[in-house]
């Protein structure tokens, strides 16, 4: 009987697991002296671990991972979509930005896309169904990284093994990707091929069983052998354009073709003493991350308490006046002047500042001049070595399942980027043939005060990207705290206009305090996957050791070793 | 002791969402097809109810919003709360919670007074619970008149403290395409 009671124990025990909570927030940073591996997916981290184990540097690693996300997580991102990556090997003097955002195809025009008498996009075109979809940038834009700054021990095959394993032996369904599945049912029931990929005879797979994709096994094979060629060009181009024109869509075999990644100049700025190196446009997070944070270090938010009602209104505040040049001024600046060094001036900052009343909350703030101070569902990982190497990746397909147009054979599901254009005419932001539409993903790194490798940090989240790593930022430098502790700790979001939203774990003494500065407040989940999903690496002088963190909000987990 | 104890295994493996899944605790058919189907919170769950009714062939008709007004011109004999909030939903729906609830309770008391029966269903599971979702189900349970619930959405205990209270037939089945077999013999 008590052998009886035991096995009846192990059971409860082994389903508990496999039914596991959605929400877990212990265990997910870790900590070692070779290198670290932080990932929105557990498997991902270990695929980086396994290669800087083989001998591989952060670049091989993050790249691995990378791949191997775009299976894991294939509501958020994969080969089908885009992003951006900011490196910087130790023996390197100046960190490289690589663009590989989607571009608009060569057929698009600035008033493509349908509109209603509130200026809004008709039948869901700009995030739905072909239309939407940009040409994709994921495959060259890893694999250049890959080819430049890649330790070359190992070979491309290598690299991508481990996503063409996991995408034939299946991904398991998790709480996260579970709910996401069911939010998104209506899309992916639109398309058939997506809803046989994602669906078990039009329902959702329960929690804890595999999704297998063979098709896309196949595809990553085919890079794996003949590099970004293998996609860009011959039988899959074919297929991708072929059923983006089935879709309603306009890309073509030639605009896959024709796409280039672009090696851009990191945007660069300080915060208490502490460099940040972050993406240009055609992401404004980059930019806007150094712009708030400018603005907030004109604050002795140490003095003014961590979660208090005063720092809380401040970056409200501050991020209201961000956005609203975001608005006005952020652009592809292969195709607009944008007023970069104005944006992250520190006395325009100081300008910013002095228009923020500590005693009420704005309504419409207008845009600031920085002109006169001139001389976007997506997934973040970030990897460190031992050497000092640093990578930060942030990609993605746009909302979640993408355009859901799932390339028929091939797996791939593509990208709904064009919907980031402004869908008229007059904008910075226009839609233009390859012209890249406007980001807020901002994979950051931080040197310390003596130029040394300190931290690589980014989020998925939309416009929250960079509100987001900003305050995970201030909690590490203004706050002291662990770096886990820094990514958990509640978070808020303040859009050019309308609510501030909060996650409910700030305490409620501060959330009353704002409702009495005038800020209108929408109270969000304890923890929330709105405010993004951040994963980062920092390197602790003092012991020598590389610190992970991840984003308990979603799938995110850290590894060391 | 010894021919009890498989007994007990089996049923902790299945779990308890299994074990009243096995007796329907609605014990005869209540409702009339066809059926409107609509949304208590907008999400996409209404998708799921209607993959289960499609595959039992009722008659139905689906409008996430639907309107007390529209009831009676809509033919519709019973009527399916499919219950848990999604923002995301309510966003692209352009209301509130608050607005949405509201919108329900009108609909099921013009339901009250053609005389439909009301089912509910809660399919999202745990993701389809929290702050928001617990509005809904709070807002809408009550007002049902047989409730169907896919368990790891019930692991508190909320709904059978719901039904309970208002003597309202519930039904807990482990995984949402078992929702199905309860949902069609709750039709005539």
């Amino acid at each position: 009987m008590k052998r009886l009671v035991a096995i009846a124990v192990l059971i409860l025990a082994a389903s508990g697991i496999t039914a596991q909570e959605p929400f877990n927030a212990a265990g997910r940073g870790a900590q070692g002296p070779n290198g670290v591996v932080a990932t929105a997916k557990p498997e991902a981290s270990q695929v980086g671990i396994d290669i800087l184990k083989k001998g591989g540097n952060a670049v091989d690693a993050a790249i691995a991972a990378a791949f191997a996300m775009g299976v894991l997580e294939p509501d958020t991102n994969g080969i089908g979509g885009g992003g951006f990556m900011i490196l910087r090997l130790a023996t390197m003097k100046e960190a490289v930005v690589i663009d590989f955002r989607e571009v608009a195809p060569t057929a698009s025009k600035p008033d493509m896309f349908k509109l209603d008498e509130r200026g809004r996009i008709l039948n869901h075109a700009g995030t739905d169904g072909g239309l939407s979809v940009g040409v994709p940038g994921d495959v060259a834009g890893l694999l250049h990284a890959l080819d430049a700054f890649g330790s070359k021990r190992l070979t491309r095959a290598q690299i991508l093994q481990p996503a063409i394993h996991m995408a034939t032996q299946g991904i398991s369904v998790t709480a996260n990707l579970d709910k996401n599945i069911k939010d998104s049912l209506e899309k992916i029931n639109a398309f058939p091929a997506c809803a046989e990929l994602f669906l078990q005879e039009g329902l959702p797979y329960e929690i804890g069983e595999k999704i297998k994709n063979p098709d896309l096994a196949r595809t990553l094979a085919i890079i794996a052998s003949k590099g970004a060629e293998g996609f860009y060009k011959g039988e899959i181009a074919v297929k991708i354009a072929a059923e983006v024109k089935k879709q309603g869509g306009i890309l073509t075999v030639q605009d896959l073709a024709s796409y280039a990644i672009k090696v851009r100049k990191p945007v660069r700025g300080t915060y208490r003493g502490y460099t940040i190196l972050s993406v240009p446009p055609a992401s404004s997070g980059g930019t806007h991350l150094i712009e708030l944070l400018n603005v907030m270090e004109t604050y002795d938010l140490k003095a003014l308490g961590r979660n208090s009602p005063a720092t809380a209104h401040r970056w409200s505040e501050a991020m209201k006046l961000v956005f609203a040049d975001r608005a006005k001024y952020m652009a592809d600046t292969d195709f607009a002047t944008v007023p970069l060094s104005g944006l992250v001036s520190k006395a325009y900052a100081r300008e910013l500042a002095a228009r923020i009343s500590p005693k009420e909350s704005m309504t419409a703030p207008l845009p600031g001049n920085p002109a006169q101070y001139e001389s976007g569902s997506t997934t973040h990982l970030s990897v460190m070595d031992k050497e000092g190497n640093m990578v930060s990746i942030t990609k993605s397909i746009g909302l979640l399942f993408g355009s859901g147009v799932l390339v028929p054979g091939t797996g791939i599901l593509l990208n709904d980027h064009m919907s980031d254009f402004v869908p008229k005419p007059g904008s910075v932001n226009s839609i233009e043939p390859g012209k890249r539409p406007l980001s807020s993903i901002s994979p950051s790194l931080l040197l310390d005060p003596k130029g040394k490798s300190f931290m690589t940090i980014g989020s998925p989240g939309a416009t929250r990207i960079f509100t987001t790593v900003a305050q995970v930022i201030s909690n590490i430098l203004d706050f002291g705290m662990p770096l886990q502790e820094a990514i958990a700790a509640p978070r808020l979001a303040q859009p050019h206009t309308g609510n501030l939203s909060l996650e409910t774990r700030l305490p409620a003494a501060t959330q009353k305090a704002l409702g009495t500065l005038g800020h209108k407040l929408t109270l969000r989940g304890d923890w929330d996957p709105y405010f993004g999903g951040v994963q980062a690496v920092l390197y602790d002088a003092k012991t020598q050791q590389l610190i992970g963190g991840a984003d308990p909000r979603r799938d995110g987990q850290a590894i060391a070793f | 002791m010894r021919q009890a104890a498989p007994l007990i295994c089996t049923l902790l493996l299945l779990g308890p969402g299994t074990v009243k899944a096995q007796g329907f605790n609605l014990k005869a058919p209540i409702a009339t097809q066809p059926t409107l189907v609509t949304g208590v919170g907008q999400s996409a769950d209404i998708e799921m109810v209607k993959v289960l009714l499609n595959r039992g062939k009722v008659v139905f008709k689906a409008d996430p919003q639907a309107k007390a007004g529209a009831l009676a011109a809509s033919g519709s004999k019973s009527l399916v709360l499919v219950i848990g909030g999604s923002s995301k939903g309510l966003g692209a729906a352009g209301i509130s919670a608050e607005v949405d609830i509201e919108r329900a309770k009108g609909l099921v008391a013009e339901a009250r007074k053609l005389g439909l029966k009301i089912i509910g269903l809660h399919v999202g599971g745990e993701g389809r619970r929290g702050q928001m979702s617990d509005k809904f189900i709070t807002g809408a349970v009550p007002l049902c008149d047989y409730v169907i619930v896919v368990a790891t959405g019930n692991k508190d205990g909320l709904f059978n403290q719901l039904c309970a209270k208002g003597k309202i037939p519930l039904d807990s089945v482990d995984k949402i395409a078992n929702a199905g077999a309860p949902l069609l013999k709750a039709f005539k």
